[in-house]
């Protein structure tokens, strides 16, 4: 028998199918299930895909084990709110993640971070030089624990023109006298110049020259002063600086050396791949690396850099303690090394491997850490907020908006918001 | 006796709740709305409460619980110097910006309107700084201003003119009024060039008789009889605008020192540093500014109306 269904019928049973279909799919969103097997998700930056998809296929074919790589933002603190979002909500899309200085102290401390002691051989710890070491209860640990596994060593080099001015200067004062001397604004050459554009640039700038006093950039004493001072006369008062600096990136900078217009910088190592790709313009004697000039505390330049992490809402866990384990390893750090010299450190296995290679990265690395110039990154629990505090104060007193103690003082008082 | 008869089975469907057609109407329209509004409310009537409520705790997702502090967040920002100076540089940028796009706005829509024979593709050219991409705008003009590559310095060096462009505090403010000036004019000017093409030629012809030049013509005729739109695009404009956050970004990131943060700019850094409670704090200053904004220019819209 056939019936007709009445227009009301027919909308009350559509919305019940519709209902009954869409049930299964209608978790609540604080319900995420990545649980996955086969797939281990990296997140890294893509400049560094090419190098580890190189070293990968042993780790797959022994494991079983798929990698998938994801783009991560090359800022920490673009990667630190990216990673709140996910791991606030109870989620991570990744299981093992490149982290930065910014981003891993704060997510150890909210418990958002697989500790890594028992997943990371003694081995590999034991690869890393002491002064490294001596960073890691503060950068990549917490509480008696650790939560990253570095993968980077980054520090700002003392990059010059050996073909143009000899030798570098290797103090503050001959920074000075010799800056004059080579300065020429006229026709737009300096002695030296720096990317200080806001975004924590001027910051690195900063905690580099005060890693040459001896002061404590959060403490805003008279070591960060000092600095602050220095940086002032050379744009202001000798202006062997161009003014530019302040609203300058490190792309404007590096153009700025490359078009032969600076003499002397700090920078960090990827300058001596973006120099060599300059094939042009390359010679070793136009990209020398000195050591730091002495401060009142002598030569310095600070270390950080970013490690590998897993997060405790990993979606594989199992498959992201392999892949962690099986990057840092001292067979496979210093294939990671030869592919890329973002990974280059001053590991044992590295060093071993890529002695008498002729790498100018690793010799300068040798140089510093010979040397004793190597110190670690100044710390503050909440970095990314602590060094925009000291950015905004200085700049102040750089850009003559405040005299140096006003700039202080207001440094003093954001910090202390902070607290 | 009194027989125990149901009620017939018409009877009971009176009695029961029926729904009139116009009701079943307005009801089926509720109901096909009902996701929409729904989802528009969640996109935004719950964000804004969220922030509301927000802005008078301490609240950085690393750290839970959030903790009630009241006003504290308001106090914090009555002694922030960079919120201050943000809210100085804010006020500056809209109430500026917006009246040199009024005043070239106007100018531009004139000579547009005029009885000069301008070819289309004029007006076309008019049109592009308005259809670039502010962060391509910003970034292209940030070279421009550059102290060692910008032509716009180059050319002023050689008469004589040395000025720092993007690292004097006053002048990086400058640079970027004039930005937002050369970038929004186009648009003023062709919504004013509309409202100046529905004024009535006669009144000019009029006015002409009775010996009105065109200066005259245009205080007396054009002026009053566009006002209202004047103010209806002011208004827009002030408001759009109070939400700036691109420009600054990409030219001077704020700086030099904080010379050039907007309120948009802070709230960005307070997101990106996990001070959500911060952040929504200066979000509702931001809403209040607007709101007051907003009231004095439909003030001054009626006070226009009033007196036309």
């Amino acid at each position: 028998m056939s019936e007709q269904m009445s227009r009301r019928n027919f909308l009350k049973s559509s919305a019940a199918a519709a209902a009954l279909a869409a049930a299964p799919k209608m978790r609540g969103p604080w319900v995420i299930n990545r649980r996955r097997q086969n797939t281990v998700v990296l997140r890294i930056q893509a400049f560094a895909h090419e190098a580890i998809q190189a070293v990968l296929p042993p780790f797959q074919e022994s494991t079983g084990l798929t990698v998938q790589l994801d783009t991560g933002p090359s800022s920490g603190v673009e990667h630190l709110t990216e990673a709140t979002t996910a791991y606030a909500a109870g989620d991570s899309p990744w299981d093992v993640v490149s982290d930065s200085d910014e981003g891993a102290p704060v997510e150890a401390r909210a418990g958002w971070l697989e500790p890594l002691d028992g997943v990371i051989p003694q081995e590999t710890w034991d690869d890393f030089p002491q002064g490294m070491r001596d960073a890691f209860p503060v950068w990549y640990g917490y509480d008696g624990a650790m939560y990253r596994v570095p993968h980077e060593f980054a520090v700002g080099y003392y990059f010059y023109r050996k073909d143009l001015i000899g030798e570098a200067p290797k103090t503050w004062e001959e920074v000075i006298e010799k800056g004059l001397e080579v300065t020429d604004s006229a026709n737009n050459v300096w002695a030296t110049a720096d990317g200080l554009t806001k975004g924590a640039l001027m910051f690195v700038y900063l905690a580099y020259l005060t890693s040459q006093t001896g002061g404590d950039i959060f403490a805003m004493d008279d070591g960060l002063a000092n600095a602050a001072r220095l940086l002032y006369e050379m744009i202001n008062t000798y202006k062997i600086m161009p003014q530019d600096v302040i609203n300058m990136n490190y792309d404007q900078q590096n153009e700025l050396y490359m078009d032969d217009k600076v003499m002397f910088m700090r920078q960090w190592p990827f300058f001596q791949s973006v120099a060599e790709g300059n094939a042009a313009w390359y010679s070793p004697d136009k990209v020398a690396i000195a050591l730091p000039p002495a401060g009142p505390m002598g030569g310095g330049s600070w270390w950080g850099g970013w490690g590998f992490t897993i997060p405790k809402l990993a979606p594989n866990m199992d498959g992201a303690k392999a892949l962690i384990a099986y990057l840092t390893s001292n067979e496979v750090a210093p294939q990671l090394a030869a592919g890329q010299s973002w990974f280059v450190m001053p590991r044992t296995s590295i060093l071993n491997a890529m002695a008498g290679t002729g790498n100018p990265i690793v010799d300068a690395m040798g140089m510093y850490a010979d040397a004793g110039v190597i110190r670690p990154r100044p710390f503050h629990p909440r970095a990314a907020e602590a060094q925009i505090a000291v950015e905004d104060a200085i700049s102040l007193y750089i850009t003559k908006q405040a005299t140096l103690q006003e700039a202080l003082q207001t440094g003093k008082d954001l910090l202390a918001a902070l607290e | 006796m009194v027989a125990n008869v149901s009620p017939p089975q018409a009877v009971t469907r009176a009695r029961s709740p029926q729904l009139t057609l116009n009701q079943r109407r307005y009801l089926a329209a509720a109901l096909l709305l009902a996701p929409v509004i729904l989802l528009r409310l969640f996109t935004t009537l719950y964000p804004f409460l969220q922030t509301i409520v927000l802005s008078f705790h301490e609240y950085n997702p690393a750290f839970t619980p959030r903790t009630y502090v009241g006003l504290e967040n308001f106090e914090k920002i009555a002694a922030d110097i960079v919120v201050k100076s943000s809210i100085e540089f804010t006020l500056i940028f809209v109430f500026g910006s917006t009246f040199f796009q009024l005043f070239f706005g106007v100018m531009v829509a004139s000579l547009l309107n005029s009885r000069l024979r301008i070819p289309n593709f004029i007006r076309t050219i008019n049109l592009i700084p308005w259809a670039i991409p502010m962060v391509v705008a910003a970034v292209g003009w940030r070279w421009m201003f550059d102290g060692n590559y910008g032509w716009i310095v180059d050319l002023l060096r050689r008469i004589g003119l040395q000025i720092n462009w993007l690292t004097d505090p006053a002048s990086a403010r400058v640079a970027i009024l004039i930005v937002a000036i050369w970038k929004s004019t186009p648009f003023v000017a062709v919504s004013i060039l509309a409202g100046l093409q529905g004024v009535p030629e006669e009144l000019y012809e009029a006015a002409k008789v009775d010996g009105a030049n065109a200066w005259q013509s245009f205080w007396g005729i054009t002026l009053p009889l566009i006002m209202p739109l004047m103010v209806t695009i002011g208004m827009f404009m002030l408001v759009w605008q109070l939400a700036v956050f691109d420009l600054p970004y990409t030219m001077t990131a704020g700086g030099p020192g904080f010379a050039t943060s907007v309120l948009a700019y802070q709230v960005q850094q307070k997101v990106v540093t996990l001070n959500y409670g911060y952040a929504s704090a200066i979000s509702v200053i931001m809403f209040l500014i607007v709101g007051l904004i907003g009231a004095l220019g439909l003030a001054a819209f009626r006070r226009v109306q009033v007196s036309m």
